[in-house]
């Protein structure tokens, strides 16, 4: 290595130094502590006793584990193709051109950024199922119609009917579908990633797709949703991360209840490292929860090969 | 350019090393010269406030004198911030928390012992109401005083009573007086209920006599009133599957089944927060509820109306006790007991001042918690906070002059032997958890009670055995 060599990398370790300490001391060192606390006993307070797979033993035995990860998948199941959806459909209609569109545009990003508990706040009011909007709302001749008609379907096929006005979040039957429908409040960021893709969509493409007599439905399901697949894949990834991480908003509105209907994993795991003061067991949980977003990542990306197209290709 | 560079980037490092080093410590100009006690509370608004009034009164006084200024900071997420701090070495002097916290931190060596300080200053159980002492210890020693208690008792709507005075005359019930066993309670609430059946055919709750998970903030603890205890601490089991216990479940289960679950969730999702005006009681929507001391001071707040029943506030100064309570649309009397003879139950709970392990100025600190337990001190706060007093004397003004005029109530039932505190478990914020979902099951009547406590003792037994196991390993026995 060259003397000018020797000096850019030492400005560049210079300059990267910021990140890399804070890299190294507040992620790297706590992950690998993190791992180590897994297989310890370890309530902070106390050194850390190494106990072997225990933790991971007394998970797998641990009802409540079970019932907060299936919480977590189902309300997962719900959210993510709904968020997915709404937030394609949202950015579909946002690009056509049409008067005001940067009004909409911005409308739609607005409540993404209302801080968290202030929008669990308007929520819990929203849900309220004597003076909220929503059973208002449901309550109005259309509305109320229609839950009639949904009735009459379920009750020929002997399935529960739907109980007006809904407990939404008191209901155990409701609370994780309302806590989904309620995610869709916070559609605006990824409407705005799916934009960003959309004007990435070479028109020529869809000009020949017109030339060619293809409708806009065709257009779409042939040239521009594929040409957006990878915006698509990137936004499922970091969906899927985020509704398994879901914490603030399950904890401010429902506090995991009720019977917790509502308790996730993150809430679990958030309770035993900081209200039961067991770190070592709430390290294990950790890492459960890293693998599964490891493996359900790393399925997405086998899955990915037979529908995400990149231009390059 | 190298060397300007240089110059930046070092002024920068030197200015965040100046802030990170000298900036954080921060104290006011009075505490200079004097041993400084940092004190955390997690009371926020009012009893902040109100706590900060005996701080400042120590400063004044006792601190002047013994040359120790309390810093006093009030916080959210009290107990974390505790615990991480602890870790780290940097705690709080003081810690104000919770009752539950005193068997959980305790067991894990978390906080200092206090019997030789409480003997330097004279501290002896026989100062303070049996349960409230027992609470602040654990296998033996001592580990908090109190900062201020409490004590559940059955508050009632007088006017909801009068306004239904007809159906409870008809069940052969008083309308003006509050129940006084359990079996009278659900006849009270059954006369006071408000139900109509709506164009579908289902039943609507308009109002409610008593709703056993309203507000529910002790509802882990109902197996008091029925002769029942949550666990066995000389045999190290707990005892969820007693007949007592499950009976007290049985009673939570009967009004899901009386007032129909749906119709019930229904009604309850409509309450607002406690600390609102669509608080349940407030709202009169809930005619009895368990709730402690602090009503008052929340009815006040809230809804004075309620405490000008017949006469305006100008006139309450120049009133005894029994006038004002009769000038109080609301009444409080002991929680119904559903064991014959075993009067005054009631389950006392406490605010609790904690010294974390490795705290800079133990002795100091324990000055100024003595401070706040001496009995005009105590007085003052409790009677700010509108609780009642941990201490076996008080003096005949406090009952007098304290801001809720039925206080005599809350002081006979913290005084009773029926009285109960939180169980010594060591994994107790565990069990109450535990205790509230379970109580949600029964509840929603998704399992039956035999069956949720069942499971709930079996996991908690499991949860507290390997507690137990991991003891053993850590202090260098079998495993």
């Amino acid at each position: 290595m060259s003397p000018l060599e020797r000096r850019r990398l030492g400005s560049g370790l210079v300059f990267i130094s910021p990140w890399l300490i804070g890299f190294t001391v507040f992620l790297l060192i706590p992950v690998c502590l993190s791992f180590y606390y897994s297989f310890c006993d370890y309530s902070l307070l106390q050194t850390p006793a190494f106990i072997g797979l225990d933790n991971y033993r007394e998970l797998l035995g641990d009802p409540v584990f079970w019932q907060s990860l299936r919480n977590t998948g189902v309300y997962a199941s719900l959210a993510l193709p709904a968020g997915m959806l709404v937030s394609l459909g949202l950015a579909l209609l946002l690009n056509q051109k049409v008067v005001g569109q940067s009004i909409f545009r911005t409308l739609i990003f607005l409540p993404s950024l209302v801080p968290t508990v202030a929008s669990a706040m308007l929520w819990l009011w929203l849900f309220n199922a004597k003076l909220g909007l929503i059973n208002t709302l449901l309550d109005m001749p259309p509305f109320a119609a229609t839950i009639q008609g949904i009735n009459v379907a379920l009750g020929a096929v002997h399935l529960p009917q739907i109980q007006t006005p809904i407990s939404w979040l008191t209901d155990p039957a409701w609370a994780l579908p309302a806590l989904a429908f309620m995610s869709l409040w916070g559609v605006g960021q990824t409407v705005v990633i799916y934009l960003a893709g959309l004007q990435d969509v070479p028109g020529e493409l869809i000009e020949s797709a017109e030339l060619d007599g293809a409708n806009a439905w065709q257009r779409l399901w042939n040239v521009t949703l594929p040409m957006l697949s990878p915006v698509i894949f990137f936004n499922m990834i970091m969906a899927i991360i985020g509704a398994l991480q879901e914490f603030s908003i399950p904890y401010i509105m429902t506090g995991g209840g009720p019977a917790r209907a509502t308790y996730f994993f993150t809430m679990y795991l958030y309770d035993n490292a900081f209200t039961y003061l067991k770190m070592g067991y709430a390290s294990a949980m950790a890492w459960i929860q890293l693998l599964i977003v490891l493996l359900l990542t790393g399925l997405s990306f086998w899955l990915s090969k037979r529908w995400v197209h990149y231009q390059s290709k | 350019m190298l060397i300007v560079r240089g110059i930046i980037l070092t002024a920068l490092a030197g200015v965040l090393l100046y802030l990170l080093l000298f900036t954080g410590g921060a104290v006011a100009p009075e505490a200079r010269g004097r041993i400084v006690v940092v004190y955390w509370e997690k009371w926020t608004g009012e009893e902040a406030d109100q706590m900060m009034q005996i701080v400042n009164d120590f400063n004044n006084t006792v601190g002047k004198r013994k040359g120790i200024y309390v810093q006093y900071l009030s916080m959210s997420n009290i107990t974390q911030k505790t615990l991480v701090s602890t870790a780290a070495g940097v705690p709080p002097d003081v810690a104000g928390l919770w009752d539950a916290q005193v068997p959980q931190f305790a067991a894990i060596n978390a906080l200092e012992p206090l019997d030789d300080l409480a003997k330097q200053h004279g501290i002896t159980p026989d100062y303070y109401k049996p349960v409230y002492w027992k609470g602040c210890t654990y296998e033996g020693r001592l580990w908090g005083l109190i900062s201020t208690p409490a004590a559940a008792a059955l508050h009632y709507n007088k006017t909801l009573f009068l306004k239904h005075a007809n159906k409870l005359k008809a069940a052969g019930l008083d309308p003006d007086r509050a129940p006084r066993t359990i079996e009278e309670l659900d006849r009270y609430a059954a006369a006071l209920d408000d139900i109509e059946i709506d164009s579908y055919g289902k039943k609507r709750i308009r109002a409610s006599g008593h709703l056993p998970m309203e507000p529910g903030q002790w509802i882990a603890y109902t197996a008091y009133w029925f002769g029942g205890e949550l666990f066995d601490a000389k045999t190290d089991r707990f005892t969820l599957t007693s007949p007592e216990v499950i009976r007290a479940y049985e009673w939570i289960k009967s009004y899901s089944v009386r007032l129909g679950r749906d119709s019930m969730t229904d009604f309850t999702s409509g309450f607002g927060q406690f600390n609102s005006t669509q608080n349940a009681f407030l709202s009169g929507a809930v005619a009895m509820e368990q709730e402690g001391p602090w009503m008052a001071n929340y009815i006040e707040n809230l809804k004075p109306s309620m405490n000008r029943w017949k006469f305006p506030k100008e006139k309450e100064r120049d009133m005894s006790p029994e006038e004002r309570r009769n000038n109080y649309e609301w009444g409080v009397a002991p929680f119904p007991s559903a064991v014959p003879g075993q009067d005054d139950v009631t389950f006392a709970a406490f605010d609790v001042l904690l010294i974390p392990r490795g705290a800079k100025h133990r002795k100091e600190a324990f000055e100024f918690m003595a401070y706040v337990n001496r009995q005009d001190v105590m007085e003052k706060l409790t009677s700010l906070h509108c609780k009642n007093s941990p201490l076996r004397i008080v003096s005949p003004d406090y009952i007098r002059n304290h801001p809720n005029p039925y206080i005599g109530i809350y002081e006979k039932l913290a005084a009773s032997k029926n009285a109960h505190g939180v169980p010594p478990i060591p994994i107790l914020p565990e069990v109450i958890d535990e205790l509230n979902a379970t109580t949600q099951r029964i509840y929603l009547l998704q399992a039956e009670p035999k069956d949720a406590l069942a499971d709930a003792q079996k996991r908690l037994q499991e949860k507290l055995d390997d507690f137990r196991k991991r003891q053993r390993l850590r202090q260098g026995g079998e495993i």
